[in-house]
């Protein structure tokens, strides 16, 4: 070691350790690439945030309700709050990434709970999963963020293919959110909304009608309410009708277009009134009407409002009114009854008023009369009959205000009853008691006769009896008379034989 | 040199880690040192633990916050879906009033954690500082994340098992989610840098300065 330098003669090699980062750093670079990534995807799928105004958060639990639609999940309840006010509920959920789309003005939300309904029941899965929000996606208009849940669940969700229409009607009946709504008993639609209208004059009635049927709403179509039975009592006997054991239970409305023509399918949102029952569409289907007031003096038991008026058998009318009206000097009842003739109802009637008129005042004067008839024997209804009776009395229209009287007649019935009075009390002025002392003053007499006349014939039998005088000598007379013949006959032949002896006598032999 | 030499490396030996033969190792040799009886490489102290023991405390905390964020798994039972994060447990089972239970979770599954991450850090700073304080506190605490590194894994054996059992179909089942694959990682990442700290490192500064 003496060739070892002294310190401070060479200098110091610098001894570098390269050292090389340890692979032990992989760990947090991995750690910090996976916990990086981790985030910016629960960061980058994070949906955008709303908040759903509701009446109440029943069923509704922060970070466990969901929402969803066709049951994915497409968000999360974050937050339930209450309004600042009170009034209302708000919900904060987070939707998932790319649920903007959807969030547009015209989307709707419920909550989905179990609930009976509209003839059905729904969302009874929610009783064991809790309940949820739904949601009714629309995927044009503005984007929104602050919604308004629905008090119910909407009956149809905007991408069902259909129309919504309007029914205005006077009184809604019992037609309930849900209800079927049937086009020939076979349903096709549902009522989507009924409410009063804010001028509360009327109910509105929203119905939403399937495709490919909501073609079959053309501008004549007539929509009716078809709920529970509709059972009428009337001239035409009892009948009974419905719809479905569903529309009989909670309501239902039926349609029907009555002219199938070429009319265009109705637009959607279009206005329809709705009637009351399927008889009173056809009764408004004759919009032009014509009063007359007829006068009956007989009993009009059986005829009410409602009641037909007819044309040999042909409904024409139905009576308006019946009342009782006593004449001004007290002494008459009289029962005026108003009608009403839908002259649209008979074919090729003239369009024109006065035309009209003209027409009638010549039927009435060939002979048209009203009157009363029988309609039914198993109910006892009557009806208002109008016929030309060829040998009626002459009448006329009285054209009055308010409404023109009608020439009446009475019934055939009534006719045959008053002619049978008027027999009954002819035959009741016939003198029957005095007929009878004559007829016993003359059979005392006969009685006399005959006495007399039996005598007679006594004596008789003892003048011309077997063993009376008479008859020997007439017997004897009669052989002599037998005689005498012969000798005659004889004399006959002689004188017929030798004529000459008529003047010679007997020949000479 | 001075002194009697009070630890082995003063004294230039080292101690083979696989067969614990005490070996002198001449001083002017760093590297490529083995054991002459079974050949193992020999190192004066846990080869560049501090390094290491960084390395993985700092994997851990990163894996700590979407462990704690993220639900570790999700009850469906009848339909009704539910993800449960650790902390979101333990207010449910506090709300419930299991708090006893409550309680091991909230110590297993996040003090612990805390914890031992905190023990670590405090070791690691005071060590690469050359720290003289305390150095019988700080290797008391060395010790305790050792013993308490294990405990931490009840959460995911709870999950593991539930996982297992609850498989009734339709009626309830129960799902592992990502937030256990991060608790995993952060309770195997600590153990592993409490394994490569090296505790002698506290007292080595100690002699150093002491010299």
């Amino acid at each position: 070691m003496s060739e070892q330098p002294r310190p401070g003669d060479v200098a110091e090699a610098v001894i570098e350790t390269r050292r090389r980062p340890s692979i032990v750093w992989l760990i947090p670079l991995v750690a910090a690439l996976v916990g990086g990534f981790v985030a910016w995807r629960t960061y980058s799928e994070r949906g955008p945030a709303i908040t759903i105004t509701l009446a109440s958060a029943e069923g509704l639990e922060a970070g466990k309700t969901k929402v969803r639609y066709k049951n994915v999940e497409i968000g999360l309840v974050e937050e339930v709050r209450l309004a600042e006010d009170l009034s209302s509920v708000t919900a904060h959920a987070r939707m998932v990434h790319g649920a903007d789309r959807y969030l547009r003005e015209g989307t709707r939300f419920w909550v989905v709970k179990a609930r009976v309904s509209g003839g059905q029941v729904s969302g009874l899965g929610t009783l064991f999963s809790g309940a949820y929000i739904g949601m009714d996606p629309v995927l044009a208009g503005p984007s929104a963020r602050d919604f308004r849940a629905l008090d119910v669940p909407p009956v149809v969700t905007s991408e069902e293919p259909g129309r919504h229409f309007v029914l205005r009607s006077y009184r809604a009946g019992v037609v309930d959110v849900g209800s079927p709504v049937y086009f020939r008993k076979v349903q096709v639609g549902e009522v989507v909304e009924s409410a009063l209208d804010p001028s509360g004059d009327f109910a509105t009635v929203r119905v939403f009608v399937h495709a490919p049927w909501d073609e079959r709403v053309r501008a004549g179509t007539r929509f009716w309410n078809a709920s529970g039975i509709d059972l009428s009592l009337s001239a035409e006997g009892v009948r009974m009708d419905t719809e479905s054991v569903v529309s009989m239970l909670i309501g239902g409305l039926a349609f029907d277009t009555p002219v199938d023509g070429d009319a265009e399918p109705a637009a959607a949102e279009a206005v329809f009134p709705l009637y009351e029952s399927f008889a009173a569409t056809r009764e408004e289907m004759y919009t032009l009407r014509t009063q007359y007031l007829l006068y009956f003096d007989q009993s009009v038991r059986g005829l009410v409002p409602g009641s037909p008026v007819e044309f040999r058998g042909i409904k024409i009318g139905q009576v308006r009114d019946v009342k009782l009206e006593v004449d001004s000097s007290g002494q008459h009842f009289r029962i005026p009854v108003v009608i009403e003739v839908e002259p649209e109802r008979i074919g090729n009637i003239p369009g024109d008023a006065a035309a009209r008129r003209a027409a009638m005042d010549a039927l009435v004067a060939r002979g048209l009369r009203a009157q009363l008839a029988r309609g039914s024997l198993l109910t006892g209804q009557l009806l208002v009959a109008l016929d030309i009776h060829e040998g009626a009395a002459p009448a006329r229209i009285v054209w009055q205000e308010p409404y023109p009287e009608f020439p009446t007649i009475p019934t055939p019935l009534e006719e045959i009853t008053e002619r049978l009075t008027q027999l009954v009390k002819r035959i009741e002025k016939i003198p029957f008691d005095q007929i009878g002392a004559d007829l016993r003053g003359s059979l005392a007499a006969a009685q006399a006769a005959l006495t007399q006349a039996e005598k007679t014939m006594a004596s008789t039998q003892a003048l011309v009896g077997p063993d009376s005088a008479v008859n020997q000598e007439l017997r004897r007379a009669l052989v002599e008379l037998t005689e005498a013949s012969r000798s005659l006959g004889l004399a006959a032949d002689q004188i017929e034989r030798e004529p000459n002896s008529l003047l010679f006598g007997k020949g000479r032999k | 040199m001075s002194g009697a030499p009070r630890t082995a490396l003063a004294a230039g030996c080292w101690l083979c880690h696989d067969c614990a033969l005490l070996c002198r190792v001449p001083a002017t040799t760093g590297h490529g040192a083995r054991c002459p009886r079974c050949g193992a490489a020999l190192h004066p102290r846990k080869p560049r633990s501090l390094e290491r023991t960084w390395a993985l405390v700092i994997a851990a905390s990163l894996c700590y916050l979407p462990a704690n964020l993220l639900p570790i798994m999700t009850v469906t039972s009848l339909g009704k879906a539910q993800s449960d994060t650790i902390m979101s447990g333990v207010t449910y089972l506090l709300h419930h009033g299991m708090w006893p239970l409550a309680a091991i979770i909230f110590i297993a599954s996040v003090f612990v954690p805390v914890l031992k991450l905190g023990i670590l850090v405090l070791l690691l700073v005071s060590v690469g500082r050359g720290s003289r304080w305390r150095p019988v506190e700080r290797t008391r605490l060395y010790r305790i994340t050792e013993a308490i590194g294990r405990w931490s894994m009840v959460d995911i054996f709870v999950v593991t098992i539930l996982v297992a059992l609850v498989r009734l179909g339709s009626l309830a089942t129960i799902e592992a989610q990502a937030g256990a694959v991060f608790f995993g990682a952060v309770v195997v990442l600590t153990m592993l840098a409490a394994e490569s700290f090296d505790p002698r490192l506290i007292w080595d500064r100690s002699e150093e300065t002491r010299r």
